[in-house]
């Protein structure tokens, strides 16, 4: 099955051509089933390739073929199947093909279905090539692809003008980070010689590089990280992007795209053990961004947001894992977030259909009887991301501040330790708000209903793995998913595995954090001790600094994006006025030349003989000058 | 004493370039024409002094004057058939009334 | 008795008539007198082929220039014609330049002429039999294509003239 990995993209890219190409005129509602059955396959074969890696099959390489062969740069389209991206495929394909069936009921009204299934299917075909490339270079074309497809996605429902600007603005952060991406593999290409993973990672066992080129291309692939995953400084992009429809927002910014950056660092992890202070950034950046988007799900009212600042806060310690040592806990909590975040967006989107697309919250409430499947899942997830035991999201995420406080970062423990507190509070405000309480808009509430079959059942799919998916990394540090990915991420520091006593008091701790937040939450909003309001008026200051979202989007604008513009109203002047000034000068002056010598086409003949006759005189005069020597021999 | 050679060049010279005078000075277009006549003819004198003055007769000088007669004589048809139908259209025969191809 | 002044008489009396002559043709405004000594130039310019021993070639100057242009020159006088403007001389406005021009040439051009020394006689006997062979044998070509260029010229001169849109004869 390992040699027949290349289907596994190639089945998505098909179903783009054909959604793309035939989807508009003729296929238009069939363009989902053909995508979802085409992302089904893919799925199968992935199941069959994680299969035979769990079978103990080496460390694969499979070419497609020679993509490029300059003197010694030279760069081959190959498949690297190893246990991270056999991981990655499956997680890829399966939530793909859950939240494809989803979309075929949740698209199904739009006119635009076959666009949307053509693109979200080119969308999975980059994020496999991304994930499985060999080599930084052909990451890169799948890291292009998936901006490429977010970008179209984001602006799917062009028509208003709010998708199309988050749009622009997904795509331009992205593109920032881009920058910081290629940096970073150029520098690898000068300090190794090439941009295969296998030959950079055994050229850096045999010779240790210098210690500031390593940082240097450490920071500058972070960099394009924290512009794909959603961290500071370049998240504002995440939350902007729910203008697009509900099952892009599950895919693209919740399972998928928005953790290539995590892949990437993982993927890297040879590189950055060795540049020490890197991992230490990435740490650092990936907590303070969780404990900030945190913050600011706290006061959001509109549904949607709140689960994208819950993402932002999610990836952030997926990069705290991955800064502390701990890279097969990220992977792990990469794996239970893709499954318990698709399923809140999904379910969030199920309300949101159900409410006639209101997407704000304080419209809502008491959906609980109306729409009782979405309700049960919702809550598992919203669980799950509380980290409620034994729900998978509480393995992962208590691993990850647990592996935190035991590896000597004991602030950023404490600090993850208190973001999950906050977590618990603002997913329990949110289900509270949506399926609890007195309906507050009752046309509204009249006519909500629950879903169709096929996006109720992939709500279960969801729901089950969000359930069952922490399994595979019990127990902490000794489970399965971390000898499986030993090899894939080995960071050459051996671990010894912390005493039990230290574990239970790490999971004890983080599972009271949760649940003082879900108390706090049910407190103040199931009875109003204390009351919401008046907590926000008390802190009124701090209250409006959040609902602002720290004014980050204002900063930026004011900062970048207007010295952005100024510089290009002054390059608009300068061409308008010099550049095109120089021609339209060049231009004047050859009228202006023309206007002058015109004027000896009088017209007259006996002026043309005169000039002649002149002309016969210069020629005499020349030729006898020349004959008496006048101008020399 | 016998005529020297250069007089007969001379006399061809000053009537040419009183003809040419006459083509760039005159400003009606038959006077014109008249003028390029003389010009003719003095082109015939030297060509005919040359061929009989440098010891044998050379003919061909006087073979080239023939063909020159021939010329003239059409080049001065053509010229008058234009300036006759300038005229008809516009009724001047002034050559600097004739402008419109000015640039 | 030495008769051999007779030759530079007769061409000093020749030359005068012929420049004198030319110059009238320019200056003078009467077109038909100009016309007329134009004539005259020409019967002088015969009288200096005969000098120089080219009968054949001054009995074609008489025949063709006399004869044929001048009547073509007089038609054309005829056809058109002047109105009265004032003299036309000095109100051209080339007129100083041209003469500056054709001074500057002219006078060297003529002066050098005087550099050419070699008095050959003119050698007795007609140019005819010598012309005749020249003509239709070494340039049989050139002259079979002068004949055309006539027919040429004849016909184009009376496209060029013709009358367009003959009025209808009445019937």
């Amino acid at each position: 099955m390992i040699a027949l990995v290349w289907l596994v993209p190639a089945f998505p890219l098909a179903a783009f051509l054909v959604c793309g190409l035939f989807g508009r005129r003729w296929l238009r509602q069939a363009t989902g089933w053909i995508a979802s059955a085409a992302v089904g396959a893919s799925a199968v074969v992935a199941l069959g390739v994680l299969a035979e890696v769990m079978g103990g099959a080496e460390r694969t390489v499979v070419p497609l073929y020679r993509w490029i062969a300059v003197g010694d740069f030279s760069v081959d389209v190959a498949a690297l199947v190893d246990p991270l991206s056999a991981v990655m495929l499956v997680v890829v394909t399966v939530v793909s093909f859950l939240i494809f069936v989803y979309s075929n009921g949740y698209m199904a009204h739009d006119h635009g279905i076959h666009r949307f299934f053509a693109w979200l299917s080119l969308f999975v075909f980059a994020m496999l090539i991304l994930v499985m490339a060999d080599n930084y270079l052909l990451m890169f074309v799948g890291w292009e692809g998936v901006g490429l497809c977010s970008y179209l996605l984001i602006g799917f429902w062009f028509e208003r003008p709010e998708p199309y600007y988050a749009a622009k603005k997904a795509f331009v952060m992205n593109r920032i980070g881009d920058w910081g991406y290629t940096i970073g593999i150029i520098t690898v290409f000068l300090v190794f010689g090439s941009m295969n993973f296998l030959d950079v990672f055994r050229r850096l066992e045999e010779s240790a590089p210098a210690q500031g080129a390593l940082t240097l291309i450490c920071l500058a692939l972070f960099f394009g990280a924290t512009g794909k995953s959603a961290q500071l400084p370049l998240y504002s992009w995440l939350p902007d992007a729910m203008e697009g429809p509900t099952p892009v927002s599950a895919l693209i910014h919740a399972a998928t795209m928005v953790t290539s950056g995590v892949y990437l660092v993982a993927r890297s992890m040879p590189l950055f053990a060795a540049a020490g202070s890197a991992l230490a950034v990435v740490a650092l950046v990936g907590t303070i961004t969780a404990i900030f988007a945190a913050t600011i799900a706290l006061v959001q009212f509109d549904i949607k947001r709140v689960m994208a600042y819950s993402t932002v806060s999610q990836l952030g310690y997926m990069f705290l894992a991955l800064g502390v040592g701990a890279p097969a806990a990220a992977i792990f909590h990469l794996v239970t977030h893709a499954f318990f975040k698709a399923l809140l967006f999904l379910g969030s989107g199920s309300v949101i259909h159900a409410m006639n697309n209101e997407q704000d919250m304080r419209r809502m409430g008491g959906l609980r009887a109306k729409l009782p499947v979405t309700y049960w899942t919702m809550v598992i997830a919203g669980g799950a991301l509380a980290a409620l035991p034994p729900l998978a999201g509480f393995w992962s995420k208590d691993e990850i501040v647990g592996a935190a406080l035991t590896n000597g970062y004991p602030l950023l423990g404490a600090v993850g330790l208190l973001t999950g507190g906050l977590t618990a509070f603002y997913i329990t405000r949110a289900l509270w708000l949506v399926f609890h309480g007195q309906p507050r808009e009752p046309h509204l509430y009249e006519h909500a209903h629950e879903s169709r079959r096929v996006m109720t059942i992939p709500l279960l799919a969801l729901a089950a793995g969000a359930v069952l998916a922490g399994a595979i990394g019990i127990p902490p540090d000794q489970g399965f998913i971390h000898s499986f990915l030993a090899p894939s991420v080995e960071t050459g520091a051996t671990e010894q595995a912390p005493p039990l006593a230290t574990i239970l008091t790490i999971a004890l701790g983080s599972v009271v954090v949760s649940v003082l937040g879900i108390v706090v939450s049910l407190s103040m909003y199931a009875r109003g001790r204390p009351d919401p309001a008046a907590v926000a008026r008390a802190a009124e200051g701090y209250y409006r600094v959040l609902v602002n979202k720290y004014y980050v989007d204002e900063l930026y604008d004011h900062r970048f994006v207007d010295a952005a513009r100024a510089f290009a109203g002054a390059a608009w002047a300068f061409d308008i006025h010099v550049i095109d000034g120089l021609a339209n000068r060049f231009g004047w002056a050859l009228v202006m030349g023309g206007t002058v010598l015109r004027r000896v086409q009088t017209g007259i003949v006996g002026n043309y003989a005169l000039t002649i006759v002149a002309g016969l005189l210069f020629v005499l005069f020349a030729y006898g000058g020349y004959a008496a020597g006048v101008f020399g021999r | 004493m016998i005529v020297p050679l250069g007089a007969y060049i001379a006399v061809s010279a000053a009537l040419f370039f009183i003809g040419c005078a006459g083509v760039l000075v005159r400003r009606n277009a038959v006077v014109i024409l008249m003028c390029v006549e003389l010009m003719l003819n003095a082109a015939n004198l030297a060509l005919v002094a040359f061929s009989r003055k440098y010891g044998a007769v050379d003919e061909r000088g006087s073979v080239f004057v023939v063909f020159v007669f021939v010329i003239a004589a059409a080049e001065v048809a053509v010229g008058l058939a234009i300036v006759l139908s300038a005229y008809r259209n516009r009724a001047v025969i002034d050559v600097d009334e004739i402008h419109q191809m000015s640039g | 008795m030495r008769f051999d002044f007779v030759e530079p008489l007769v061409f000093a009396v020749l030359s005068l008539g012929v420049i004198a002559a030319g110059a009238a043709v320019v200056l003078i405004n009467r077109i038909t007198a100009a016309a007329l000594l134009m004539a005259f130039t020409f019967l002088c310019m015969a009288g200096m082929f005969v000098l120089l021993g080219a009968e054949t070639i001054a009995a074609f100057q008489v025949l063709i220039y006399v004869g044929a242009i001048t009547v073509l020159i007089l038609y054309g006088v005829m056809f058109t014609k002047y109105g009265d403007r004032p003299y036309a001389l000095f109100f051209q406005r080339q007129t100083p330049l041209a003469v500056v021009f054709v001074a500057s040439v002219g006078i060297p051009v003529a002066l050098f002429s005087f550099t050419f020394t070699s008095g050959t006689p003119s050698p007795g006997g007609g140019d005819l039999p010598q012309l005749a062979t020249s003509v239709f044998t070494d340039f049989a070509f050139p002259f079979e294509v002068a004949s055309v260029l006539l027919l040429a010229a004849m016909v184009g001169a009376i496209v060029l003239t013709k009358r367009e849109g003959r009025e209808e004869t009445p019937r």
